[in-house]
């Protein structure tokens, strides 16, 4: 990767207001990438916490940055919100002397399809892939179709590679239904992992309720004893939860590959 | 540099900020609550500035603090930071951008933005917000952002364009004033424009509204 000592990196979370846990990846891969000196300077900023969008860049003191968002995949809050709080052009935008470069989200790194097959590894290391459904779970929303086409073709590209009997995707607000589970595998284990950035509000409580291996949200990640007690013995079957793709320590990898694509895109024009 | 600006207001005399206060001591700077100030040889010491972010996250029940403005911070800790980049840092941790957000608005090159045009700007599930009326939004600013008890941030954005927040109490949109009603030597803790949760506050009411 091209030396950045003399840029800024901007890590864009969603953040929330419920759940402690949901900014804490997007910190955690700021903290690696500040141990590793690749940036002159690194922030966070979030939807539903401070510092805002609206306030993030007054912050940042440097006239070349970076704004990776930390989020799962393209859609709302990518294409709509993030660049209208940040008042963006399009993926370069010059103002008052600064050039500010828009990145795609971390979700669209190609190694992703590895991270996710890792974690499934990691959560079900002695379950034969062959006798196994491997569910990619996400959100999926009406307000943007490209939110549950990031879920899909990660479940596409881990078919292809046909180590696991079954691989499917599943959503919380459109069909298939995550909740739909026992119709829509087949094998009597199932591995699910969450394709969201956090162990928050959604992937920590609101899932595993979907899910049935809990009957009403509990506490957050954090103020848990115990992460989680897989296998649940679920209907003569073994269902295994991961924690969020997003959690996974190789994403501050996936940042910095995300921020060298974006310059392999779009070559420094000084003319510009 | 903006830690160098802050080095100079410590010059000046400032050494407080929200509900913290810190001082130069002799192997850098103290970070602590300030009510806290006459018994910090009982506190907790930490020494990391990732510290400041884990203490800011939580209130002494160890309740989630999303709002970071609220006077609710957790007391019996003190941070031992070895240079004005780290306090900058910690600073921003309790109180993210307080400090640059000051000096942007001295610098002409940061304005507030009233809630009107923060509410017209919003689409999806925030886009109904455009509905709050005059009224429910002088009550609503009032409540939930009020210095005692809900955050500490001096509110310099009106409802309308170029109008200011005069349904306030004057003091709640002076930078001079320090809002935890101590006469401190404050840092201002300024809020330019509506936050987040205030967006998601007007929703309820608009969605609570009689039809």
């Amino acid at each position: 990767m091209p030396n950045k000592s003399r840029s800024s990196l901007v890590l864009v979370g969603h953040g929330s207001t419920l759940n402690p846990d949901s900014s804490a990846p997007t910190f955690q891969h700021a903290d690696e990438i500040v141990r590793r000196g690749r940036f002159a300077e690194v922030y966070c900023s979030f939807w539903k916490e401070e510092p805002s969008l609206r306030e993030v860049l007054r912050m940042v003191e440097g006239d070349d940055i970076y704004v990776v968002p930390n989020f799962i995949s393209e859609g709302y809050f990518t294409e709509i919100v993030i660049p209208r709080e940040l008042e963006l052009a399009g993926p370069v935008t010059h103002r008052s002397g600064k050039i500010i470069k828009y990145c795609e989200p971390v979700g669209n790194d190609p190694r992703m399809v590895d991270l996710l097959l890792h974690r499934a590894r990691d959560v079900a290391p002695n379950v034969p892939p062959e006798e196994t459904s491997l569910l990619i779970v996400g959100h999926g929303t009406s307000l943007n179709e490209k939110s549950a086409e990031a879920a899909q073709s990660q479940a596409r590209a881990i078919r292809e590679k046909g180590s696991y009997a079954e691989v499917s995707e599943a959503y919380m607000e459109e069909a298939p239904f995550i909740a739909d589970w026992r119709k829509n595998t087949s094998q009597p284990n199932v591995v699910v992992v969450p394709f969201f950035i956090a162990d928050g509000l959604h992937s920590y409580q609101d899932i595993p309720v979907l899910l049935g291996i809990e009957s009403a949200p509990t506490a957050a990640a954090s103020q848990q004893e115990v992460f989680r007690r897989n296998p649940y013995h679920l209907d003569g079957r073994a269902l295994y939860y991961a924690s969020a793709i997003g959690t996974e320590p190789l994403m501050a990898d996936v940042i910095l590959d995300t921020v060298d694509r974006f310059d392999r895109k779009h070559p420094y024009d000084p003319a510009a | 540099m903006i830690r160098d600006e802050l080095a100079r207001l410590i010059k000046d005399g400032y050494n407080a900020l929200g509900e913290l206060e810190f001082a130069e001591s002799s192997d850098g700077y103290l970070l602590y609550h300030s009510a806290d100030r006459n018994s910090l040889p009982e506190a907790r010491v930490h020494h990391s500035i990732e510290d400041a972010r884990q203490i800011a996250k939580y209130d002494s029940s160890g309740t989630y603090r999303p709002l970071k403005g609220a006077p609710d911070l957790p007391r019996g800790w003190l941070i031992e930071l070895t240079d004005i980049d780290a306090l900058k840092r910690a600073l921003d941790y309790f109180y993210p951008g307080a400090i640059s957000t000051w000096l942007a608005l001295q610098a002409g090159t940061a304005h507030p933005v009233c809630l009107r045009q923060t509410l017209n700007r919003q689409t999806g599930m925030y886009r109904v917000t455009r509905k709050l009326t005059d009224d429910q939004a002088r009550n609503l600013v009032t409540e939930a952002c009020r210095s005692d008890g809900r955050c500490l941030r001096t509110i310099l954005w009106g409802i309308e364009e170029n109008q200011p927040p005069d349904f306030l109490p004057s003091s709640k949109s002076d930078p001079t004033f320090d809002q935890t009603g101590q006469k401190r030597a404050a840092l201002p803790f300024l809020c330019l424009e509506a936050c987040n949760l205030l967006v998601a506050t007007a929703r309820t009411a608009v969605k609570n509204s009689p039809r």
